[in-house]
C-alpha cells in the first residue's frame, strides 16, 4: 500500500472512483429517461393508430364487435408486420391480420377511462408493447376490450445504441473529469510545495521563518511550525548561554581550586598538588573549549543580517593587545578603511579579530599588520606578523582545534582554532600563507553582499 | 608598596593575598563593589587587582567611577569571562592589563610588577612641548589638553622623542632605545610606529628629518 503514502495519488484515486460512480448512476439514469420517452412516443403513435380503429368500431346484432375501416398503416396487414389490433366481446373477437392465427393476452382490470401500457410476451417470438382500453360504442351493450400492440425489438434496438453511445460518451467524460481532477489536485497541492521550500530554508537557517500569505487551510499549520521554530531558537539560544554561563561559572572555582594546589605545596604534599595543577589544566582547556564552540553556535545564527565596523573593531582588540606583555613591543600597522563592515556580528568579528591577532602578536618580532579592503565582491581582512611565519604541515594543526604549537606564550593556544570555527560559523573563509612582512599571513573573508563599503580611505 | 585586591572568591583572594604578600606587597582586601569603590577613592594604592564579577556593584562600574574621579593608579583587571568585547569593555573603562580566569598566580606577579615599573620612575610629572604633553605618572599623552589613548610602546618612542629635544633621533637609534637592540628592519617597524601615531596625535606633532631622523614639532 506504499503507492496510497502519496496524498497526491489518494486524492486522484479517489476522485477517479467518485466520478466513475457518479457517471455510472448518470448512466443508468438516462437509460431509464431515454427508455421512456421512446415508450411515450410509441405510445403516441399507438393512441393514434387507436383512434382510427376506434372510429370503424361497431357492435353487431349479436354482440360481436365489427371495424369498419381497417387502420392504414400496412404494417397491420401483413403477417407478423410488428403492429397488432385486437378488439374482442365475451361474444367474440376481431384482430389484425398481421397477427395471423395468434391473439394479444388479456387482463383483467383494463380501465375504461384511459389507455393502460403493459409489455408482454407476442406472437412469433418478440415482445409487445400493448396499450388497451375498454371502450362501449354502444352505451347498450357491454364493452369492447381495445388493444393494440407494437413489437419492441425496434425499441430495444434503439436502447441497444443509445446505450453503447452513452458508455462512450461517459468513459470520455470521466478521462477529462480525472485529468481535470489531476490539474485540481495539482494546484491544490501546490501551496504544500511552496511550505516544503520554506522548511528547507528554515532547515538551513533557523532565523528563517515561513512567510506568512499562505492559503487560510495551511496558515494553522504555518503558525504552528513558525511557534516551533521559535521555541526551538529560544530553547537552543538559552542551552547554549547556560553552557556558556556554566562555563564561565567554573573559572572562579578553578581559580580556588589553584588556590588551595599551592597551599598544598606549601605544606609539602607537592604530588598533590602536582596532580591538582593537572586537572585544573585539564579543566581550563575542557571549558576555552566548550567556551569556543558555544560562541562558535551563537555565531552560527546571530551573523545573518549583521554586520560590524571592522576599524573599531580592530582599534579595540589592538588596545587591549598593546597593554600586554607580549603586545607592548609590538607596532601595529592598521590599514582599513573607516566605515569598512564585516558581515558578522560585532562580537564574533571580535572573538576572530581577537584570536588572529592575539596569535600574531605571540609570533610576532616587531610587527603586526593589519588590513582591510574589499576585492572581488569580497571583505578580505589580511593580518600578518614579522615573525618566523609557520610551515604548511604546522599551519594545518594550527587550525585544529585542542592544539597549541607555543606552549610557552601566554592564552590557551586555540587562537587560530577559534578563529576557524568562528569564521566557519559566519559563512566565511579562511586561509593562511607567508605575508608581506614575512611571516604568517591569515587572510580572512566574506562575500560582501551584507557588509557596508567603505566612504573613505584611512 | 600597598596594593589593593578586590575579589569575592574567599579561596581565591586568600591566595592572591599570600602570594602577593609573600612577593613583598602590603596587600588589603575588598570582597564586595562598593567597599572596593570607597576604599579605593579614599587610600592610595600602588595598583589594584579588580575582579570584575563581584557583589553590589560590578567591577567594570567600580573602575569607570575611579577613572572618572582621577583615580589614576594601574588596575589589573581579573575575569571568569574571557570575550574579547569584555576585554575591550574593560580597557576602555580604564584598565591597564587583563588577566582571565583560572590564572596562574606567578602570572598575576609578573603582571603587577609589570604594571608598577611603567608608573614608576619619573621624577617630574609631566613633559611639555608645544601642543604635546606627556604625563609620565599615568603614561599618558594629551594634546592641546585633550587626553589621547597611546600604546605603551608609543609612550615610550614619544618620551624618547621628549628627552631629545632639538635634536632628530635617527630611526635605529630610538628602535634600539624601545628593543635593546636593533636591526635593519627595525626601522620599518619605527615608520609604521610613527604613521600610526601620527593617526591618533595629528600628523604635525612628529616631524621627519629627511636622512636625520624624527624629532618633536617645536623643539627644533
Amino acid at each position: 500500500m506504499m503507492i496510497f503514502s502519496s496524498l497526491r495519488l489518494r486524492l486522484l484515486a479517489g476522485a477517479g472512483l467518485a466520478i466513475l460512480v457518479a457517471l455510472g448512476l448518470a448512466g443508468l439514469g438516462l437509460g431509464l429517461i431515454f427508455e421512456r420517452h421512446i415508450e411515450h412516443r410509441e405510445m403516441r403513435s399507438l393512441e393514434d393508430k387507436a383512434d382510427e380503429l376506434l372510429a370503424g368500431l361497431r357492435i353487431d346484432q349479436a354482440g360481436k364487435p365489427v371495424i369498419d375501416n381497417f387502420p392504414s398503416d400496412n404494417r397491420f396487414n401483413r403477417p407478423a408486420g410488428g403492429l397488432y389490433w385486437q378488439v374482442a366481446t365475451p361474444k367474440g373477437s376481431l384482430h389484425s391480420p398481421s397477427l395471423w392465427d395468434q391473439s394479444l393476452g388479456q387482463t383483467a382490470g383494463t380501465p375504461s377511462d384511459g389507455w393502460a401500457t403493459r409489455r408482454l410476451a407476442g406472437p412469433f417470438g418478440h415482445g409487445l408493447l400493448v396499450i388497451e382500453r375498454l371502450v362501449r360504442p354502444d352505451p347498450s351493450n357491454r364493452p369492447v376490450l381495445v388493444q393494440l400492440a407494437t413489437d419492441d425489438d425496434a425499441l430495444l434496438q434503439a436502447r441497444r445504441e443509445f446505450g453503447v453511445e452513452l458508455v462512450g460518451s461517459l468513459a470520455m467524460l470521466w478521462v477529462v473529469l480525472v485529468i481535470a481532477a489531476y490539474v485540481q489536485v495539482k494546484l491544490g497541492l501546490r501551496p504544500l510545495l511552496r511550505v516544503r521550500d520554506e522548511i528547507d530554508r528554515l532547515r538551513r537557517n533557523p532565523n528563517a521563518r515561513l512567510s506568512t500569505g499562505h492559503a487560510r487551510e495551511i496558515q494553522p499549520l504555518i503558525n504552528a511550525i513558525n511557534g516551533l521554530a521559535d521555541a526551538r531558537t529560544t530553547d537552543l539560544a538559552r542551552a547554549r548561554s547556560r553552557a556558556a554561563d556554566l562555563a564561565h561559572s567554573l573559572k572562579t572555582p578553578l581559580a580556588a581550586l589553584s588556590a588551595q594546589s599551592r597551599r598544598a605545596r606549601e605544606a609539602g604534599a607537592s604530588d598533590a598538588a602536582d596532580g591538582l595543577d593537572r586537572a585544573i589544566a585539564a579543566a581550563g582547556a575542557a571549558l576555552e573549549a566548550e567556551l569556543g564552540r558555544a560562541r562558535s553556535a551563537i555565531a552560527r545564527d546571530a551573523h545573518r543580517g549583521a554586520s560590524a565596523p571592522v576599524l573599531e573593531t580592530v582599534e579595540g582588540v589592538v588596545s587591549v593587545l598593546e597593554r600586554t606583555e607580549a603586545g607592548e613591543r609590538i607596532v601595529f600597522d592598521i590599514d582599513i578603511a573607516s566605515g569598512l563592515e564585516a558581515p558578522v556580528a560585532a562580537a564574533d568579528l571580535a572573538e576572530i579579530l581577537g584570536a588572529l591577532i592575539e596569535n600574531a602578536v605571540r609570533h610576532a618580532r616587531r610587527r603586526v599588520r593589519i588590513s582591510g579592503e574589499i576585492a572581488s565582491r569580497q571583505i578580505m581582512l589580511c593580518i600578518s606578523d614579522d615573525g618566523s611565519g609557520l610551515p604548511d604541515a604546522q599551519a594545518l594543526i594550527a587550525v585544529t582545534r585542542g592544539t597549541r604549537l607555543d606552549e610557552t606564550g601566554p592564552g590557551h593556544g586555540f587562537g587560530l582554532a577559534i578563529a576557524r570555527d568562528h569564521v566557519v560559523a559566519t559563512d566565511g573563509t579562511l586561509e593562511m600563507g607567508v605575508g608581506v612582512l614575512g611571516g604568517l599571513e591569515v587572510r580572512v573573508g566574506w562575500a560582501s553582499g551584507t557588509g557596508r563599503e567603505p566612504h573613505t580611505s584611512g | 608598596m600597598r596594593l589593593l585586591v578586590v575579589e569575592d572568591d574567599p579561596d581565591v583572594g586568600d591566595d592572591l593575598l599570600r602570594a602577593l604578600g609573600e612577593a613583598g606587597f602590603v596587600v588589603e582586601l575588598a570582597t564586595e563593589g562598593d567597599d572596593a569603590w570607597f576604599r579605593g577613592d579614599t587610600e592610595d594604592y600602588a595598583a589594584v587587582i579588580l575582579d570584575l564579577g563581584l557583589p553590589r556593584l560590578d567591577g567594570l562600574s567600580v573602575l569607570r567611577r575611579w577613572r572618572s574621579a582621577g583615580r589614576d593608579f594601574p588596575v589589573l583587571v581579573l575575569t571568569a569571562r574571557s570575550d574579547w568585547t569584555e576585554k575591550v569593555e574593560g580597557i576602555e573603562a580604564g584598565a591597564d592589563d587583563y588577566l582571565a580566569k583560572p590564572f596562574a598566580m606567578p602570572e598575576v606577579i609578573a603582571r603587577v610588577r609589570a604594571l608598577l615599573r611603567r608608573a614608576a620612575g619619573h621624577s617630574s610629572a609631566q613633559i611639555r612641548i608645544g601642543r604635546l604633553t606627556l604625563d609620565t605618572v599615568r603614561m599618558s599623552v594629551l594634546i592641546d589638553d585633550r587626553m589621547i589613548r597611546v600604546s605603551p610602546l608609543e609612550y615610550r618612542f614619544l618620551e624618547f622623542l621628549g628627552h631629545h629635544p632639538g635634536k632628530a633621533s635617527a630611526a635605529h637609534l630610538i628602535a634600539e632605545h624601545l628593543y635593546g637592540v636593533a636591526d635593519s628592519d627595525d626601522t620599518n617597524a619605527i615608520e609604521a610606529l610613527v604613521t600610526r601615531l601620527r593617526r591618533k596625535i595629528g600628523p604635525d606633532i612628529i616631524e621627519t628629518r629627511r636622512g636625520l631622523g624624527y624629532i618633536l614639532a617645536g623643539t627644533a
